[in-house]
């Protein structure tokens, strides 16, 4: 019997529970007949997705691009546009343009280090299947990965401790050199960079493992078959399949590393000097001490474009390939 | 120089035997069929020749040397995969060329001569020049026998290359295998499970069923004795017709009489079973529209079109039923009552371990 052929008047002469079952039924039926829609049912799926993306992410980003063309103080309260002011004191500001040169180093040194850590490490693994406690040592190795950067850097501020950290310790009882890696300018910068290569090269190897998962095990077996030595394999069987996802992880990795904050902020928080001042510090001390909304919009702003620019790059690489191939096919 | 020997060859995947302790020599220059249903360990017994498996014990050895502990490259074989496997993203003629300049003491003109020349025998010069990310699957299988066979190795390994392409490439592909295979005086091992192909191309068969060699041959020889009841079936299309029958006494020798035999026949080399089964192949089965000596009636049950116009009749012998092959005539038809005769030349006996018997039929 078809549910939506129940009218409502057949259930009057019928007994209470089944005129409750009745009604149920045609609750559920109006319910399937709209998820049984194929334009309908995405939408009521996306739905709550789609309220929280524009209530969490759409608003805000709008607001702060609104909030980028006034002066705006949180102390004072005092809005007042102003045009693209806050966007010329930026470009202006020699403040912003050596955090931002400082970033992009620490971009530039910490994924190529740990892209190469990453790669080596996972060919490592990738070559040893039949090593014993190699689920171990994977599991131990991604342990850095899945800690919160805070955790991170409270542990490594105290092992670079001058006082009582390990660190200090055993420069000065082997090499005899004191050391006070947080607060010496010359090695700040690097000391920082190695924590975040400590914690981020497990992503790199996952990533590195993932890539080589996926090139085909018969077209490795046919290269060694035809007996084409290591180097060759390389460029003609595994770039080719495993580049897509390496690149992709070369580029969370390059967004990610841009918006570092957590852990220099707990470290250093950019100091000794400004040694290790990062963009992202940069901005949070204006917004969140110097309560200048406003300007930190427009900065926000600029990095936002800035990491928009750097996945444009990425897609328009990933798409050559595509279409070159589409050409080919 | 290229013998192949295995030495008690042996692979086990956790509890599952996939190869039991197999000893056998493919001797230099021949074509090797390893013929078997899915399943059975022929692709595993093949990787381990090519090293691509460790044997879980047992040894291998190419020309009287040890080769087990050699890498697949050490080894210096070709191998054809099921799949078409081929170097993406390169023209086809880059694709033969690339294992080919690692030959140090190959030249570049004998290297082009190399490949032009297989190239011509696979048909594949014209697409030469083009990316093989574009060609379909039979013409992929064709470059990568190319590619293996233009090496030149001493031995040269196939994984059923012909079963993921499309018919006319199948065809062309077996066609230029027959040709290529016997060009350098190459120990060929191929694997299988379609006899057709096996018969075709092999020197030797070597039926496989459960991780053993079942039996070893010429493809004519296991047709006409198969060692066992396996053998019998597996090789044959449809396989053979298993009839069991009781063995009689008659003036004190063995014969085997109903229901297939109008007369008792006398069998000699019996050693006291009661009953034996009688294998016959349906196209040795002859069926005739009138009676003749020792025919016994039958009536066709079903009939049906085979490969080549053959007619295949079911037909109905006393209480079972016997599967006969016969040439494309109008005359038999369901329904119709016909004349079997089972020439005593043809049938083979099997025990009750479906084994075959050392024992002969007179007429």
């Amino acid at each position: 019997m078809s549910l939506e052929t129940l009218s409502p008047s057949s259930g009057h002469q019928e007994t209470l529970p089944e005129l409750r079952t009745n009604s149920f039924r045609r609750a559920l039926a109006r319910i399937s007949h709209l998820t049984d829609d194929a334009r309908i049912f995405p939408t009521l799926i996306l739905l709550p997705v789609m309220f929280f993306f524009i209530v969490w992410n759409v608003i805000p980003t709008l607001w702060m691009i609104g909030l980028s063309f006034y002066r705006y103080s949180l102390m004072l309260g005092n809005e007042q546009f102003l045009g693209t002011n806050n966007y010329m004191s930026i470009m202006t500001d020699s403040q912003v343009w050596e955090a931002l040169s400082r970033t992009f180093i620490w971009v530039g040194a910490g994924v190529a280090i740990q892209t190469i850590l990453g790669l080596l490490l996972g060919f490592l693994f990738w070559g040893s299947r039949d090593m014993p406690g190699r689920r171990l040592a994977l599991t131990l190795l991604f342990t850095p990965m899945v800690l919160t950067p805070v955790a991170v850097g409270v542990f490594f501020r105290l092992l670079y401790e001058p006082t009582f950290g390990i660190v200090n310790y055993l420069t000065t009882t082997v090499l005899g050199v004191q050391v006070n890696p947080l607060n010496d300018r010359a090695i700040a910068f690097g000391a920082v960079l190695l924590v975040d290569t400590w914690m981020w090269t497990p992503f790199m190897i996952l990533i590195t493992l993932a890539a080589l998962g996926s090139v085909p095990k018969a077209e490795l077996e046919a290269a060694e078959i035809d007996r084409i030595p290591w180097l060759k394999r390389l460029r003609y069987i595994i770039w080719p399949n495993a580049k897509f996802i390496l690149m992709l992880g070369i580029l969370l990795r390059t967004i990610d590393s841009f918006k570092t904050l957590d852990l220099v902020y707990l470290m250093t928080n950019g100091g000794p000097g400004n040694t290790t001042d990062l963009i992202a510090l940069l901005l949070r001390r204006k917004a969140f001490e110097a309560f200048d909304l406003g300007w930190s919009s427009a900065m926000a702003i600029l990095l936002l474009l800035t990491a928009i620019a750097f996945t444009s790059i990425y897609l328009y690489i990933l798409n050559l390939n595509r279409r070159r191939q589409e050409a080919i096919v | 120089m290229a013998e192949i020997r295995l030495d008690k060859l042996r692979k086990e995947f956790g509890k599952l035997v996939a190869v039991r302790d197999v000893t056998l020599t493919f001797p230099t220059g021949t074509v090797n069929c390893l013929l078997g249903p899915s399943g059975c360990g022929k692709t595993t017994l093949m990787r381990m020749i090519a090293g691509l498996e460790t044997p879980t014990a047992g040894e291998v050895y190419f020309a009287g040397e040890r080769v087990t502990h050699l890498s697949p490259s050490q080894r210096n074989i070709g191998m054809v995969f099921q799949y078409p496997v081929v170097y993406r993203g390169m023209s086809v003629y880059r694709n033969i060329e690339i294992p080919l300049i690692e030959i140090k003491d190959l030249s570049p003109q004998e290297r082009k001569r190399r490949i032009e020349s297989v190239l011509e025998t696979l048909d594949l010069a014209k697409f030469a020049k083009q990316d093989v990310s574009d060609l379909d699957n039979g013409t992929r299988q064709k470059v990568s026998v190319a590619r293996a066979v233009a090496r030149q190795p001493k031995i040269i390994l196939f994984d059923e290359p012909v079963t993921n392409v499309d018919i006319g490439s199948k065809t062309q592909l077996k066609r230029a295998l027959k040709q290529l295979v016997k060009q350098h005086n190459q120990t060929i091992i191929y694997v299988t499970h379609d006899q057709t192909e096996a018969m075709t191309l092999a020197d030797t068969i070597l039926l496989m069923l459960d991780g053993e060699i079942v039996q070893t041959g010429a493809p004519r020889e296991l047709y006409d004795s198969p060692r066992d009841r396996f053998a019998g079936f597996f090789f044959g299309n449809p396989g053979m017709n298993f009839i069991p029958c009781p063995v009689e006494q008659h003036n004190g020798s063995s014969t085997l009489g109903k229901p297939l035999f109008a007369q008792p026949m006398r069998v000699t080399g019996l050693t006291g079973q009661p009953e034996v089964t009688i294998g016959i192949r349906p196209e040795r089965v002859r069926v005739l529209t009138e009676t003749a000596a020792n025919t016994v009636p039958a009536t066709i049950l079903r009939e049906a079109m085979v490969a080549g116009g053959q007619r295949l009749l079911t037909l109905k012998v006393g209480a079972t039923t016997l599967k006969a092959k016969v040439p494309p005539t109008d005359t038999f038809r369901a329904g119709n009552t016909v004349h079997v005769e089972c020439p005593v030349e043809h049938v083979v006996l099997f025990g009750s371990d479906e084994r075959r018997l050392e024992a002969a039929l007179q007429a």
